[in-house]
């Protein structure tokens, strides 16, 4: 099992996390050659940047938008991805695995505080399942990852957990750290081919829409030239 | 037999899989879809918020109506046909086939959808689910299936003898104008025209242009304020229709239509585009004049809303305050009052002349569709669909007011939202343009016009 472990750390960590690495560089690199290709073939170039900056922001920061829709289930996302974000970032035994890879630091979660983000993170993520499946809406809509995704992104969080209170753990040190670093691995290896994709994308995602107006200004034309329906009447 | 609810012209029904792909690979090569739909497709999540936003889904509670649902449709035929992912994904494990069944289903999902795009703003990806039906029901016309209201309609706007799509001929139009003059002299000894052709004006006029058939007291409001605050303006005999049905189902047809204003205002050496109450002929205006008539150099485009609004506060346009007894309650048109380009304006008009005037929860940005957004509205074979439920929970709103008159100042929303009263039991609610009441408002005194006495002042 220390063997195993040891390649989950080494090359499968590394593999997948140059796999995250380069499939976000390649989506944000098109969205980038996306937005100015559009921008340039755009008819009307006016954006309305201020709107489109604040409505960024607002989702980014997604505070005030939580009332109205479905407001249980979006807190739960909000809570959810407080605890995705800053939990594995501020947690100490992190931190001493980046201080000893590239010798840099910064303050840590008390190991109390850190437990709590930790069961709530995964209670967000149970509660996200429910508030799917009990919908009967969302239901409908849901693709396997929509439903496979919070799960396996619970899992580093509660193998985690058992792994710094051995007492709770059926299982064996390193039997529980070989998940907890498999299920990183997986989700970091699944980024960039899932909807997780939207950990980079989403600060674009309120351009796009309002560029989707900004036709081109011959694009009826060309359409319309393309299917031989210039001089079809109506 | 009928596949959807409403009428279309009989069409080459054959390999209807085939040319829907044909017109779909066209479209993307010469727009910018292709991206946005990439970006929808990484990005979606699924997450049902939409459905709390969409009045049709609120009323028929139908899954089909979930925004995201419909979206869905689309990006399905996108991610298997246009993208290498999707067709390997079809090749190894047999997935999805593009069939007429799946067509019809698109045709019907796309023409519930009011495209008024409330459900963006509950979108955390910032989906617009209102350009994925624009997109959606651009394919399905190219391939034919769009409803015959729509397309009649447009037919007679560009290719018909009158040129609009009420088929009104410019002799008729001469003779509404005189006669709303002679009434406006009349009733309220108001010297005001109805330019024509005047050359050099500032403004072309371009109102919806069913308000010559339908509306007379907007059109002599209208009338009214442009003489009052001495605005250059006219209207042209060669194009005078504000209407652009293309915005709801082609790009192609949308681009000839607003063009058409854009060669008027040319032809007549004016400046800019005057645009009637009327929300959708504002917005093809305002956001595609630009688009394809010469971005930047393309003619400004002005609501007459906007225009009342900056004379009332400059001080040009003379209102009684609390000359509206009633009570007055505004719908905002989703076409101009997504992107908050009018929202307070009218509202700032109304309140000048009202006592009492209440607004409906939600309004402004948020407002609730009317029910008959994007065309569907002339589609009359699914009046029962857009009254029962498209327009039930403006019903509803509207009754909680209790306000006597609704300004609503699209010519769609008005038609509709007449309706919508009509089979919801509002027989008291009337349904008027904001410049109705501007012109009852008015303070002739003010600028040395005796009204003549009558009685109807007191009946309205």
């Amino acid at each position: 099992m220390e063997q195993w472990l040891q390649w989950a750390r080494g090359p499968a960590f590394k593999f997948a996390f140059l796999l995250m690495v380069l499939g976000l560089l390649r989506q944000i690199i098109l969205a980038v050659i996306g937005i100015a290709q559009a921008w340039n073939r755009a008819g009307d170039k006016t954006i309305p940047k201020k709107v489109v900056f604040q409505t960024t922001l607002q989702w980014l920061f997604p505070l005030k938008k939580l009332n109205n829709n479905r407001p249980a289930y979006s807190a739960m996302s909000v809570i959810f991805h407080i605890g995705l974000i800053f939990t594995p970032v501020l947690l100490l035994p992190h931190i001493e695995l980046w201080k000893r890879g590239l010798g840099i630091a910064w303050p840590s979660l008390p190991h109390a505080l850190a437990d709590v983000f930790t069961l709530v993170t995964v209670a967000a993520a149970l509660g996200l399942i429910i508030g799917r499946l009990g919908n009967k809406e969302s239901r409908r809509i849901s693709r396997v990852q929509d439903i496979a995704l919070p799960p396996l992104m619970a899992l580093p969080f509660i193998t985690g957990y058992l792994a710094m209170h051995p007492v709770l753990n059926p299982i064996g040190y390193n039997v529980v750290m070989f998940i907890h670093v498999m299920s990183a691995n997986a989700i970091f290896a699944l980024i960039p081919f899932s909807k997780l994709g939207h950990i980079i994308l989403l600060p674009t995602t309120q351009l796009v829409s309002e560029l989707g107006w900004h036709f081109p200004a011959a694009s009826g034309v060309d359409v319309s030239r393309t299917l031989k329906k210039e001089n079809v009447p109506i | 037999m009928k596949k959807y609810a409403y009428y279309v012209e009989p069409y080459n029904e054959t390999e209807r899989p085939r040319r829907f792909l044909e017109a779909f690979a066209a479209i993307l090569k010469h727009s910018n879809y292709g991206f946005v739909l990439d970006t929808y497709s990484r990005t979606s999540t699924k997450c049902a918020r939409c459905a709390c936003n969409c009045q049709v889904f609120e009323q028929s509670g139908d899954p089909r109506d979930v925004p995201c649902y419909r979206t869905e449709l689309l990006l399905r035929v996108y991610r298997r046909y246009f993208t290498l992912n999707g067709t390997l994904r079809a090749r190894l494990f047999n997935g999805f086939v593009l069939t007429d069944d799946y067509i019809d289903e698109m045709a019907e999902a796309m023409y519930r959808c009011t495209a008024c795009r409330r459900c963006k703003f509950g979108c955390p990806m910032g989906v617009d689910h209102g350009l994925m039906t624009h997109l959606s029901r651009w394919i399905l016309a190219e391939i034919g299936i769009v409803p015959k209201a729509l397309v009649v309609a447009t037919r007679e706007q560009l290719q018909g003898k009158t040129g609009n799509t009420s088929a009104i001929p410019v002799v008729a139009l001469k003779d509404t104008c005189e006669f709303l003059e002679e009434e406006l002299l009349e009733n309220y000894n108001l010297p005001a025209k109805f330019p024509m052709d005047v050359e050099g004006a500032e403004y072309v006029f371009f109102p919806a242009v069913s308000d010559y058939l339908l509306e007379p007291d907007t059109l002599m409001g209208n009338a009214a304020v442009m003489h009052l605050t001495g605005g250059s303006w006219t209207i042209g005999t060669g194009y005078y229709d504000g209407i652009n049905y293309g915005l709801f189902y082609n790009d192609a047809l949308l681009d000839r239509i607003v063009s058409k204003e854009a060669q008027e205002i040319k032809r007549l050496k004016a400046k800019k585009a005057l645009i009637g109450e009327c929300g959708h002929a504002s917005r093809s205006a305002k956001a595609f004049l630009p688009t394809f008539c010469g971005g930047k150099n393309a003619p400004p485009v002005i609501n007459i809303m906007e225009y009342s609004h900056k004379a009332l506060l400059d001080g040009r346009l003379k209102v009684k305050s609390g000359a509206i007894h009633e009570r007055v309650t505004y719908h905002d048109p989703c076409n101009i009052a997504r992107s908050k380009w009018i929202i307070n304006q009218p509202r700032e008009l109304l309140e000048a002349i009202c006592k009492d005037f209440v607004d409906m929860v939600p309004c402004g940005q948020m407002n609730i569709c009317c029910g008959g957004g994007a065309g569907t509205v002339s589609v009359d074979e699914i009046r029962s669909f857009r009254t029962g439920i498209g327009g039930r929970t403006k019903a509803d709103q509207i009754r909680k007011t209790g306000a006597k008159y609704l300004v609503a100042p699209c010519a769609n929303c008005k038609k509709q939202l007449r309706e919508v009263c009509e089979d919801n039991e509002l027989h008291d609610v009337q349904v008027v343009g904001l410049h109705d009441l501007i012109l009852k408002a008015l303070d002739l005194e003010a600028y040395g016009i005796t009204p003549p006495k009558k009685d109807d002042e007191g009946k309205e």
